[in-house]
């Protein structure tokens, strides 16, 4: 049989006939402009790595991993919702007895104690019957990543609205749409991780661990490294540790500005919460922990890491609490200011090693000297040398 | 909107399944050509002898979950997402997609038949993913069946071939009549007899030219004239072998006729007007 898809062949015929009936008009088709789309709702899946993530974190992994259908993972949202109403006290079966009750005086002090998941599934709730009342929904703003005949749009912005049109399809008595959602549809060429983060840092409810995972992002993407497009691990974004912006910089100002303006100093404590623990990261995502008291967390051991957030969502602590019970491990992250970056690595040494003067006898400090010098008067000197530095820079803390 | 052609005409052999699948291929390839962004071509084969699919695709096994049928027996809810899933692509090009026919559609007709809203079976899905090709081309059997119906309901412009020796304005006078009844009766106001293609011509015959005159100089009926294809055996050599006409023998005189036709048809997808 002859071979098939020559597609070069017919490109002569149908050039010659195009360029004859569209002549004076080339422009026509050149039009990569925005535009505005409603796409079927199957089309749309929200981005597997976007930093803000809208679904639990098991949820996440189950749905992205083609475990769960959308409303599945919504089935398995309520539920879980549900089995922490019942245990609150709040029992409730269809999602609509979550709206607030205009009558209910008390229902505003409830809205307090909201686990993250209930408060969730309540947002979620809102925004759906406000999308059926309204009858429209803000349009997502989606990339075109279809493939052959699978036609498929990721999320780059709107992921709730979208999880919100599923719950008011599948799960919300009176909907009379026809399972479509409306898109800004970018093209693939104009989408990018800078693109995403400045759109996910202009918006409020940003959460520090989010931010941490969006600072990873633009890291990796400045260092060349391929962002996949299915669910990842933490490790994927930790990665970023090991990486930063110094030998990067005709980037460093646009990664500070995609993510909100921040200094470089902010930059780096944002992302250096991800050396949490997974369990301590999932925690303070869903609860919202901000930077300014996460990032004495990362001080003590990774063991800890979870019990130490737990404790922070439990009594509510403050910033300064924080870094009271996390002191004493290792260079306290708080005199890290933004300064450090450019103090010589020999002042950052020697004070850190003033924190060894506790667990040290004069004996072995004297005897290390020796050795270290190999004569007894160099070793004089050197201390000599360094008790006038201390003195000296005791004098700055005293302010003198 | 996305341009929806329907291929239609009761009489059977008149060059239908030919003119909808090359005409498809020839849209995909000419917007590619033209730069246009989306140069996607959605064939949909309604022709339970699933010629069309068969020259498009290699094969017509295709039966209860992955042809035309799946998506009309599908509940309301699912209808457009069945319909995504059952769309493959043509062998003949990454551009053209093909949603296939299968002999079960014989049976839908009768499984459907009194259904209400059985006739937007295939318009109501079809619609929520319309904007997703650049244009959609139907090609039905040779019947004004319940099948030809929902192609007609789904289409905006109905194209009519039709051969020489079929010519008499009374005839052609008769499928524009039923198209505008579907218009009238359904209230698809979208839909119009767009054009009307000339097959298998001999300009040897001296009826076929008698007829083609009295048809270009009618009042109504001449203006719809798109295109003539000449009687050409590479078109059932092409056919024979699954191949599209362009590629077959992009020289033969039917290839250029076609590509003519086509650039009427893309030139009014790239104006969005008449
Ligand atoms: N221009 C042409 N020149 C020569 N043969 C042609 C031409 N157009 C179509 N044919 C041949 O005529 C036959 C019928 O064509 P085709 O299958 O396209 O018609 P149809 O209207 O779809 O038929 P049906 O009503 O059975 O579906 C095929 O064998 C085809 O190869
Ligand atoms: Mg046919």
């Amino acid at each position: 049989m002859p071979p098939k898809n020559q597609t070069h062949r017919i490109d002569d015929l149908l050039g010659s006939v195009t360029e004859e009936l569209l002549l004076g008009n080339p422009q026509q088709f050149e039009d990569n402009s925005i535009r505005v789309e409603r796409l079927l709702l199957e089309m749309v899946r929200p981005d597997p790595v976007q930093p803000r993530r809208v679904l639990p974190e098991q949820l996440h992994f189950a749905f992205h991993n083609n475990r769960l259908t959308p409303t599945q993972a919504l089935k398995e949202l309520v539920q879980l919702v549900q089995v922490a109403a019942r245990q609150r006290g709040r029992p409730f079966n269809n999602v609509l007895e979550l709206l607030p009750n205009p009558d209910d005086e008390s229902d505003e002090d409830q809205s307090v104690h909201l686990s993250p998941e209930e408060q969730l599934l309540h947002d979620l709730v809102n925004l759906a019957v406000t999308i059926r009342d309204d009858g429209q929904v803000n349009p997502l703003t989606v990339v075109d990543v279809s493939q052959g005949v699978t036609q498929q749009f990721r999320i780059e912005t709107g992921e709730r609205r979208y999880w919100a049109t599923w719950l008011l399809r599948d799960f919300i008595a009176g909907y009379e749409g026809d399972g479509m959602i409306p898109c800004i549809i970018i093209p693939t060429e104009r989408s990018s991780v800078f693109r995403q983060a400045k759109e996910n840092t202009a918006r409020s409810g940003l959460s520090a661990i989010a931010m941490a995972r969006q600072a990873a992002l633009l890291v990796l993407t400045v260092h060349g490294y391929e962002i996949p497009s299915h669910a990842v691990t933490n490790d994927f974004y930790r990665q970023a540790l090991e990486l930063d912006l110094r030998s990067k910089r005709e980037y460093t100002e646009a990664v500070l500005s995609a993510m909100g303006g921040i200094k470089r100093g902010q930059f780096s404590y944002i992302k250096g919460l991800l050396r949490l623990s997974d369990e301590a990261m999932e925690l303070a995502d869903r609860h919202a922990i901000e930077e300014g008291r996460l990032r004495y967390v990362t001080n003590v051991a990774p063991e800890y890491h979870t019990e130490i957030v737990r404790q922070i969502i439990d009594f509510n602590l403050s910033s300064k609490q924080v870094k009271e019970l996390c002191a004493g491990d290792g260079l306290d992250a708080a005199d890290r200011d933004d300064k450090v970056e450019h103090l010589p690595a020999s002042a950052v040494k020697l004070a850190k090693i003033t924190q060894a003067s506790n667990t040290t006898s004069a004996q072995d400090l004297a005897q290390a000297m020796l050795r270290q010098e190999g004569d007894a008067s160099l070793a004089r000197a050197r201390l000599q040398a360094m008790r006038k530095l201390l003195t000296e820079a005791e004098r700055y803390l005293t302010g003198d | 909107m996305t341009r929806v052609f329907v291929f239609t005409n009761h009489k059977g052999g008149v060059g239908k399944s030919t003119s909808a699948t090359n005409t498809a291929l020839g849209i995909a390839g000419m917007l590619r050509r033209a730069g246009a962004p989306n140069a996607r071509v959605l064939l949909i084969d309604t022709d339970s002898q699933a010629h069309a699919t068969l020259v498009t695709t290699g094969t017509k096994e295709y039966g209860t979950d992955d042809s035309l049928y799946t998506v009309l027996m599908a509940d309301r809810q699912n209808a457009a997402q069945t319909l995504l899933n059952c769309i493959v692509q043509s062998t003949w090009d990454a551009d053209l997609h093909v949603l296939p026919a299968s002999p079960m559609l014989e049976g839908a007709e009768r499984e459907l038949m009194g259904i209400a809203g059985a006739p937007y079976r295939l318009a109501d899905p079809l619609s929520r993913i319309l904007n997703r090709y650049a244009a959609i081309v139907i090609d039905t059997c040779p019947s004004f069946s319940l099948m030809t119906e929902m192609g007609l309901i789904a289409a905006t412009d109905a194209i009519v071939p039709v051969e020489p020796r079929y010519l008499e304005t009374v005839g052609l006078m008769s499928v524009i009549g039923k198209i505008n009844d579907i218009r009238e009766g359904w209230r698809q106001p979208n839909l119009r007899v767009s054009g009307i293609l000339v097959t298998k011509m001999n300009t040897r015959i001296r009826g076929h030219n008698h007829l083609l005159d009295e048809l270009k100089a009618h009042s109504v009926l001449g203006k719809l004239l798109l295109g003539v294809v000449p009687a050409n055996e590479a078109v059932s050599y092409a056919h024979q072998n699954h191949q599209s006409i362009f590629n077959y023998d992009p020289k033969a005189s039917a290839s250029k006729a076609y590509a003519q036709f086509v650039g009427k048809l893309v030139q009014r997808i790239a104006k969005g007007g008449v």
